[in-house]
């Protein structure tokens, strides 16, 4: 007793364990270990399942949950159900590709135009047509896309569901990405430096030639990998849209064979798509790091975070 | 060493942003080679009379002429004068030598002659060397003497400067400064500045504008707006003053007679015919402070109320028998006599440093520093 107390006053060479604890937890200046233990969880909770799932894309057995060896058997090796030889696997994910490509080269250019258009428009509207740009990034999908499959079987008859279809519903969705980038990168440019070009002589395409579009670049490129990628990982209005067989989609295809009879392809598709979204945003973070060195770190970093918020957005959709 | 000589004249410049009027209506002169000043608070026009110049905004009214030729309707990349942003407004995907040869682009110059011109540019605001650097490597400084290099290569005939030195420190904004007005001899070309600071108006203008609610209040040489600021605004605006309500008679002579409660004072001089209602004016620096009990012409006995010790000089503030109030500047010349609170002192205003200014309707701002940056 008389050892506890005189430890608990201070005298002794080591603190309690309970004094210990209680200083650090009012150790305003201590390493936060709680909140590092529950970030790691979390990370492990959301990680582990698609590890998971990739380790068994590599199954050399039929199972999708006991581990059997290791292969390559469900991407190419088998003559019948891989990935690479199974048509409805293939064609899914030729469809999912051409989707994603003419989402991004049709999505780009109208958002970039968009956006400008939004930046400069002063004047009534403008505050209402800003906020409901932005409308279809929190608008629930499935809202968005019973919306347009009625719009595709009534008023645009001409076009009907299919491949034309699911483009028009991807880049209507994404394209509120690529204006969110975009102004935020027209943000950082600041009017002044167009002024100044003009000020010294250039003339308005001029401007846009030698300042305006060289700026924008970085935000040009991250907006088509993150409209790519916007575009492969749809399934509610690629589903709606689509018109049979041949329009299917990888997750499209994916969910419907899970359902009858599931076989490790699935995994080493959903392993390819996994791959290309993460590499499509790899290149995008690093080609806007590359194209914005040397701007002075503020405006790089907001720029970034503009980015990583689409990401985010992106990917809870 | 243009062919224009830059003269700039507004004639009756308005422009309106919905019920706003930022310029109201603004005549102005300014011959070739003059530098200058556009002053006043946030808000007061400075900077929208320098866009309009400028070009990047269409004036509702009036005209602008350069060298006699209005351009009121030409576009910005047509007009012959350049601007240096507040912001520098550098190109960041562009080397500094591909920023200052920008605009020779545009100018009918051979690629030789374009690198001579960027080389003599760039020695001229004393940036030899860092030709090939990005504008992000580069100090606040250097960044300015960028932008400045960047219009002059282009050898406008007027120059506008909106704030050039607002974003550096006090130390390098003196350096600045001196370096500006060396330019500006040399070259001859015509300034029109804009700034809220009243020290970069005073070192280097040969004329200033002070400017108020899209009005220009007065016009003239730095010395004349200082010794003799024709409205209270002015008065405040360009250093410190002391103004105090008065009742103004003429005496006769010239001068005037006025009344501030049981006192008497004369003042020297006194412009227009100004009766009643009136504010005195004097500068602290030119109020003498004497013992207790001196009495004569223009003093008034007070109380000393605070006492700020500033280095150079003590600010005095001496409550008068009336109730006004006076900053008295002390001098700091080593055996000053100390005054400290509480202290009954004799105040002498002498007259000839008195003038009677006009009454104004709103509080005029009594720190003219502390005004925020530009936002007009």
């Amino acid at each position: 007793m008389t050892d506890t107390t005189a430890l608990e006053r201070g005298i002794g060479a080591a603190p309690s364990r309970a004094r210990r604890r209680r200083f650090q937890w009012r150790d305003p200046w201590g390493h936060p270990r709680g909140l590092a233990l529950v970030t790691w969880i979390y990370i492990l909770w959301s990680i582990v399942p698609v590890l998971l799932a990739i380790r068994f894309a590599f199954n050399s057995g039929r199972s999708r949950s006991a581990a059997q060896g290791w292969s390559l058997r469900w991407f190419w090796k088998d003559p019948n159900l891989s990935v690479f030889h199974d048509p409805t696997l293939s064609s899914a994910l030729q469809q999912s590709l051409t989707l994603a490509f003419f989402a991004m080269l049709i999505a780009t250019p109208l958002g970039v135009a968009l956006a400008l258009g939004l930046q400069r428009w002063r004047g009534p509207g403008s505050g209402t047509a800003n906020v409901l740009t932005l409308l279809p990034l929190v608008t629930p999908e499935l809202v968005f896309a019973v919306g347009l499959f009625l719009l595709f079987t009534t008023a645009f008859k001409v076009i009907g569901l299919g491949t034309t279809a699911q483009v028009i519903g991807h880049v209507t969705f994404s394209m509120s990405f690529v204006v969110v980038i975009v102004r935020g990168r027209l943000a950082t440019i600041g009017g002044d430096l167009e002024e100044a070009a003009a000020d010294l002589g250039a003339p308005p395409w001029d401007v846009v030639r030698r300042i305006l579009v060289p700026l924008l670049l970085p935000a040009i490129a991250a907006s088509l990998l993150i409209v790519f990628a916007l575009s492969i990982d749809d399934f509610v209005v690629s589903q709606y849209l689509a018109s049979g067989a041949d329009t299917t989609t990888v997750p499209m295809r994916i969910y419907a064979q899970a359902r009858a009879a599931p076989t490790p392809a699935l995994n080493a598709l959903a392993t390819i798509m996994l791959t290309v979204t993460l590499l499509a945003l790899g290149l995008a973070y690093l080609v806007f790091r590359l194209m914005t060195r040397g701007e002075g770190g503020g405006s790089a970093i907001g720029q970034l975070a503009g980015i990583e918020a689409g990401i985010d957005a992106g990917g809870s959709k | 060493m243009s062919a224009g000589k830059g003269d700039i004249k507004l004639d009756g410049l308005v422009k309106r942003y919905g019920e706003v009027v930022a310029v109201n209506g603004i005549d102005l002169d300014v011959p070739g080679g003059e530098f200058f000043t556009m002053l006043g608070p946030s808000g007061c026009g400075k900077t929208t009379t320098l866009r309009l110049i400028a070009g990047f905004e269409r004036p509702d009214e009036g005209e602008i002429l350069l060298d006699g030729v209005d351009m009121s309707r030409t576009p910005p990349h047509r007009r012959n004068v350049n601007t240096v942003f507040q912001s520098y407004a550098l190109f960041p995907h562009k080397t500094v030598e591909e920023n200052v040869g920008f605009g020779l682009r545009y100018q009918k110059v051979s690629k030789a002659d374009a690198a001579r011109r960027v080389g003599e540019a760039m020695e001229l605001v004393r940036l030899g060397g860092l030709g090939h650097r990005k504008p992000g490597q580069l100090s606040g400084g250097q960044q300015q003497r960028v932008a400045l290099a960047r219009a002059l290569v282009l050898e406008p005939p007027v120059l506008l400067l909106d704030e050039p030195l607002g974003a550096l420190d006090a130390r390098l904004r003196i350096d600045l400064q001196v370096e500006l007005k060396r330019i500006q001899e040399t070259l001859e070309v015509t300034f029109i500045y804009v700034t809220h600071d009243q020290d970069e108006a005073l070192t280097m203008s040969d004329r200033v504008a002070v400017m108020r609610n899209g009005n220009i209040e007065q016009c003239g040489p730095p010395q004349e707006l200082y010794e003799e600021p024709s409205t209270a605004f002015v008065a405040n605006f360009l250093g410190a003053s002391n103004l105090v309500p008065v009742q103004a008679a003429a005496d006769g002579a010239g001068g005037a007679q006025l009344t501030l409660g049981n006192f008497t004072l004369v003042a020297a001089e006194c412009a227009g015919d100004l009766r009643g209602d009136a504010l005195a004016m004097i500068r602290p620096e030119r109020v003498r402070l004497e013992p207790h009990g001196t009495t004569g012409e223009n003093r008034m006995p007070g109380m000393v109320e605070e006492v700020v010790y500033l280095g150079f000089h003590q600010d005095v503030r001496v409550r008068l028998a009336t109730g006004a109030l006076i900053r008295v500047d002390v001098p700091n010349d080593g055996d000053a006599i100390e005054y400290e609170q509480g202290n009954a002192v004799s105040v002498h205003l002498p007259p000839r440093y008195l003038r009677v200014l006009e009454t104004d309707e709103p509080a005029p701002t009594d720190q003219p520093d502390a005004a925020p940056a530009e936002v007009s």
